[in-house]
């Protein structure tokens, strides 16, 4: 008995051991900063010179900021929209190239290449394939006798174009993820269901679906998460134009803190984000409730 | 139980990811008492033996090119006396490094300074005055461009010396005009709007032609001084929403939607090898003697002329000056050295005018301009008359916000018919007001 607890000491020690540096470095990078940032939301801390108490001042006044409940609304839109369309895309891409195929690896690599480009460098091309006159997408539609829009120059199409290229952009790497969970799926559960008469839709309803929850969650998470804090495609494709419809929180928190130094006011900011960001993933959690614990 | 740990988990790495934007000076804070001598090989003393050069870092956010134009300048120096050797060092994100800096030891000697910021920094005691200095060597402020001056003092004192200037002028296309029957560039609003209209060239619902570049709604404050109007009273509050702000409105109305020469959105992502007035497809727009060279370079068939902004309809001229100066920061242990390198560079005509043919840019120092160089160059000649009326942008620390967040937005949204001209204005002007008052100086 007694060689087992020492043994379990042992272990216990060790595994401390091991997890100490992570642990470090995330105190360090992220506790640390998190509070102090907390901190400072209650200060009129300016980075250089200043770092009084100003009590709740920088909530008060945030609390009659239109621009920066504009800006969450731009970015709520932006969520509602993007979020299901990311999972959905991604699944079907995912779904297609599962099978196991000629060529099917090619195909892969080519929907994951749009992941590896730079955002900004993406967006700049993007930029240019959306040009009311000589861009490639209203030239297509000139074909087929459509005038198109100014897209990124439009309030109605601004934020629609943001979605467009972001999209674009993100799909590859869910689809990975999706992949990695559908050939998780056992084989056994299809079998099964085929003999009891099951039809592809069905398996994709009753097999496919509840098995990949926990990899919906995830992307599901991390999309909202990456789509609350939108900020550099939506930079380089309008400047948060026209009309701030499609400035983000994210923009106006780097505006506040670094080219004005109300670092304070900024980290209130932030906080309310980060808030906004943890309802957002609830609402989540809720919708992808399953019988079985998911993480 | 598990749930309440991921919700925990969620609420980590949502604040952690923003954290990231609100930290990375946070640990900085305490003033800059521990200065450490990071910012070089420099901890000779001031009377140090003969041979050992003072090295001064010197920051900007110039690459590429300039920063070729910069060490040209920088080698000239370090030949012309051997006590001081100065060194150039590219920073992407200066703003946020001097920021850094300022609070954590390792500044700069001297800093590329973008001249509005003046106003919001220098109450923060970041930026080293400069007065005493310039009296000592009797260096007159009246040499430089009073404009640029005034950009870079607060509260009477001076914190810089400016490097260069520049202001919009009219660019137009020689053979687009001649085509379309117009003699002369024009000289005021009207002209304008017709030598506009007869350039303009539709095919259907495609522009072919804009015949004037209404691209830029940040470009009001300069129609507003054209119109006789100023962006700011004298106690910092909005000034546009009068019949001076009108007028621009109207105009640009009149321009986009009856006479249509412009279309929302037809420069938008044109880079510089494709821009709209270097391929022939934009026969008028306002522009910066910064892209001289690239149309130089870029429009081989395009002949184009220079002239100053065309007059209002009360004969109001109006243009925005803009540009770099060079300050010390309040954290540099040598100051004097640094001073001589800006004074050298910026206050001597000879260099100025090095400067000048160097980089292409119009120099702050006057004197130097009265050279064959400037002179007798068609190209240059508008640009000058042009810096004689142009105005700088209030200086105010929160202008920038209220053209970015509360003019500019209203002005788009009027320019794409969602909103009256008053309804603009009158918005503009209560959002801008507040944003004003929100982001004045915290002493």
């Amino acid at each position: 008995m007694a060689s087992i607890s020492k043994l379990n000491r042992h272990q216990a020690r060790t595994a401390y051991v091991f997890i100490t540096p992570t642990i470090l470095l995330f105190v360090i990078f992220t506790i640390i900063p998190v509070v102090m940032a907390f901190y400072f939301s209650f200060t009129n801390y300016d980075v250089v010179k200043n770092r009084d108490w100003v009590n709740f001042d920088n909530y008060k006044r945030l609390f009659h900021d239109d621009l920066y409940w504009t800006t969450f609304k731009n970015v709520a839109y932006y969520t509602v929209i993007f979020v299901p369309l990311n999972i959905l895309l991604s699944l079907g891409v995912a779904m297609l190239l599962n099978f196991k195929r000629f060529g099917v690896r090619l195909f892969r690599t080519m929907n994951y290449l749009p992941t590896l480009t730079s955002a900004v460098a993406a967006a700049t091309v993007w930029v240019w394939l959306l040009h009311p006159e000589y861009g490639l997408v209203n030239t297509l539609l000139g074909y087929i006798g459509i005038t198109g829009p100014a897209w990124l120059a439009q309030t109605e199409t601004a934020m629609l174009s943001i979605i467009l290229v972001t999209l674009w952009q993100s799909i590859g790497s869910n689809m990975i993820i999706y992949l990695a969970g559908l050939q998780g799926v056992p084989d056994y559960l299809y079998e099964s269901a085929k003999l009891d008469g099951a039809n592809a839709l069905q398996r994709f309803r009753y097999i496919t679906w509840p098995q990949l929850r926990p990899t919906t969650f995830l992307v599901s998470t991390m999309s909202i998460i990456g789509a609350l804090q939108l900020f550099d495609q939506a930079f380089v494709l309008t400047q948060g134009g026209p009309g701030n419809v499609t400035k983000t929180p994210v923009y106006l928190i780097y505006q506040q803190g670094f080219n004005q130094l109300q670092m304070g006011y900024a980290s209130a900011q932030a906080f309310i984000l980060a808030l906004a960001i943890l309802i957002f993933s609830l609402i989540n959690m809720r919708i992808n409730k399953s019988e079985e614990s998911i993480v | 139980m598990k749930k309440w740990i991921s919700l925990a988990a969620i609420a980590g790495i949502s604040t952690a990811v923003l954290a990231g934007c609100g930290s990375s000076a946070n640990d900085n804070a305490s003033p800059s008492s521990s200065a450490s001598s990071s910012a070089g090989a420099s901890t000779a003393p001031a009377d140090k033996p003969a041979g050992k050069a003072t090295e001064l870092i010197f920051w900007g956010d110039w690459s590429g090119e300039g920063q070729k134009q910069f060490e040209t300048m920088i080698d000239a120096f370090n030949k012309s006396q051997d006590r001081i050797k100065v060194k150039y060092v590219a920073q992407q994100d200066l703003i946020t490094k001097f920021l850094t800096a300022a609070t954590s030891g390792g500044s700069p000697d001297v800093l590329l300074w973008d001249r509005w910021r003046t106003p919001l920094y220098a109450p923060k005691n970041v930026l080293h005055p400069i007065d005493e200095l310039l009296a000592k060597d009797s260096i007159s402020k009246d040499d430089f461009y009073g404009e640029a001056i005034k950009e870079l003092s607060y509260k009477d004192q001076l914190y810089g010396l400016p490097l260069t200037v520049d202001a919009r002028a009219l660019f137009y296309n020689k053979k687009l005009l001649a085509d379309a029957g117009v003699a002369n560039p024009p000289t005021n609003w009207q002209e304008l709007e017709e030598a506009a209209i007869k350039t303009t060239k539709w095919d259907g619902n495609k522009l072919q032609v804009a015949g004037f570049s209404l691209g830029d709604a940040g470009l009001f404050n300069m129609y507003l001084q054209q119109a006789g109007g100023t962006m700011l009273t004298d106690d910092g509050k909005t000034n546009f929403n009068n019949e001076k702000g009108k007028a621009v409105l109207d105009f640009w109305g009149r321009l986009l939607n009856q006479d249509k020469v412009y279309k929302i959105g037809f420069e938008q992502g044109l880079g510089e090898s494709t821009d709209a007035f270097a391929t022939g497809k934009l026969a008028m727009t306002y522009n910066g003697p910064w892209m001289l060279t690239t149309y130089k370079k870029y429009g081989k068939d395009l002949d184009f002329g220079v002239v100053p902004p065309p007059a209002g309809p009360n004969g109001d001229k109006g243009s925005v000056m803009g540009g770099f100066g060079l300050v010390i920061p309040e954290g540099s242990k040598h100051q004097d050295e640094a001073w001589e390198f800006i004074k050298w560079w910026t206050a001597n005509k000879d260099n100025a005018l090095l400067w000048a043919k160097t980089s292409l840019n119009i120099p702050g120092f006057k004197p130097a301009l009265d050279d064959a160089f400037f002179k007798d160059d068609p190209f240059w000649q508008p640009f000058l008359d042009t810096l004689e009326i142009a105005k700088i942008r209030p200086g105010h620390p929160g202008y920038s916000v209220l053209e970015g967040d509360a003019l500019i937005p209203n002005v788009q949204l009027f320019q794409q018919g969602k909103q009256s001209a008053e309804d603009t204005l009158k918005k503009a002007q209560q959002q801008g007001d507040k944003l004003l008052q929100d982001n004045a100086v915290a002493e």
